[in-house]
């Protein structure tokens, strides 16, 4: 499935966010992720379902100041 | 409530022109109570703007003490006030500035436990808190008591050269919180300006929205944040807009209606 992740397009086999999270061996610790601009909560990753051409962006929680 | 006098009229001319705010918003930002949590690289611009601003009573929460290496980045301070404790070096600054200002120090942690002293008596009555500190577990505290309390809350973070920018709201039913963002106390790694770095003006520039935001919520602006994190790139100079929806789980504002 073709994702552009972090503005670089990815082709990868996937299924839902809790999925790519693990193919990109991220570990999901102080993680955010959005998908197409829109904050997914932690609680969805386990059900939410990537689309064909899905803009998901993988950021961390920042805390400095 | 009396009208400004001829002082505030001339200190505020450039309020005044804009009709966003007029005499009505100065007025409205004389009465308003607004913490800062948090006295650093953002609080510093945060405190200094909304002194200037002359908004009528600021509340300054921090713990530490100023230390050279603070200096870099928080403008308050100054070499002279090296080892006093940053409330009051801040407090000292900002009466400087502006002596119409009343300005409240709490020389402490911000936690839940202390629930019954006059910190926590301060927060039930307060228009705004602004959360402008350096760790994950007081900013998730800070959460806590702004959704139970109903305060809306500006958070702004900034490390290396990113920054974040997000407003809520909780006396409306659809503010999502910062749990709902970030539902953990953790960050991947410790992340904070002492131990990553962190330019200047970078704290700067999130500190100054934080400060746009907190003027526009008092004079009765909308504020453009609200349920939006925004996300900023010091070295590209770029900004990336991600909505935050209530979370109907969250474990802190789910209840919250
Ligand atoms: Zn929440």
């Amino acid at each position: 499935m073709k994702l552009i992740i972090n503005d670089e397009i990815n082709n990868l086999t996937v299924t839902t966010i809790t999925s790519l999270l693990s193919v990109l061996e991220q570990p999901g610790k102080g993680i955010a992720v959005a998908v197409n601009q829109a904050i997914i909560t932690r609680q969805k990753w386990d059900d939410f379902q990537l689309s064909e051409n899905d803009q998901v962006t993988l950021f961390q929680a920042i805390a400095g100041g | 409530m009396t009208g400004l006098t001829d002082q505030e009229y001339m200190r505020y001319s450039a309020h005044l022109l804009l009709e966003d705010v007029g005499e009505k918003g100065q007025l409205a930002l004389r009465n308003a109570k607004v913490v800062i949590v948090g006295v650093g690289g953002l609080g510093a611009p945060v405190a200094l703007y909304l002194a200037a601003a002359g908004v009528g009573h600021l509340y300054l929460v921090d713990d530490d003490h100023v230390e050279l290496s603070n200096l870099q980045r928080q403008i308050i301070f100054t070499q002279h006030q090296i080892k006093q404790t940053k409330v009051d070096s801040a407090k000292a600054s900002l009466t400087q500035l502006n002596p119409h200002v009343e300005v409240t120090t709490f020389a402490q942690r911000l936690t839940l436990e202390k629930a019954d002293n006059e910190l926590a008596n301060m927060l039930t009555q307060v228009d705004l808190v602004i959360d402008c500190t350096d760790n994950m577990p007081t900013r998730q505290v800070i959460n806590k008591i702004c959704v139970t309390q109903k305060i809306p809350l500006i958070v702004g973070a900034g490390i290396r050269m990113e920054g974040q920018l997000i407003s809520f709201n909780a006396k409306q039913a659809d503010s999502a919180c910062y749990h709902c963002l970030y539902p953990f106390d953790e960050t991947a790694e410790v992340h904070n300006c002492s131990t990553s770095g962190v330019l200047g003006p970078l704290v700067g520039v999130i500190g100054s929205l934080q400060a746009l935001e907190a003027i526009k919520h008092l004079t009765g602006m909308p504020v453009s944040s609200f349920n939006r994190l925004m996300r900023f790139d010091g070295k590209t100079l770029q900004w990336q807009h991600l909505s935050v929806a209530k979370d109907p789980q969250c474990s802190v504002c789910s209840s919250n209606v």
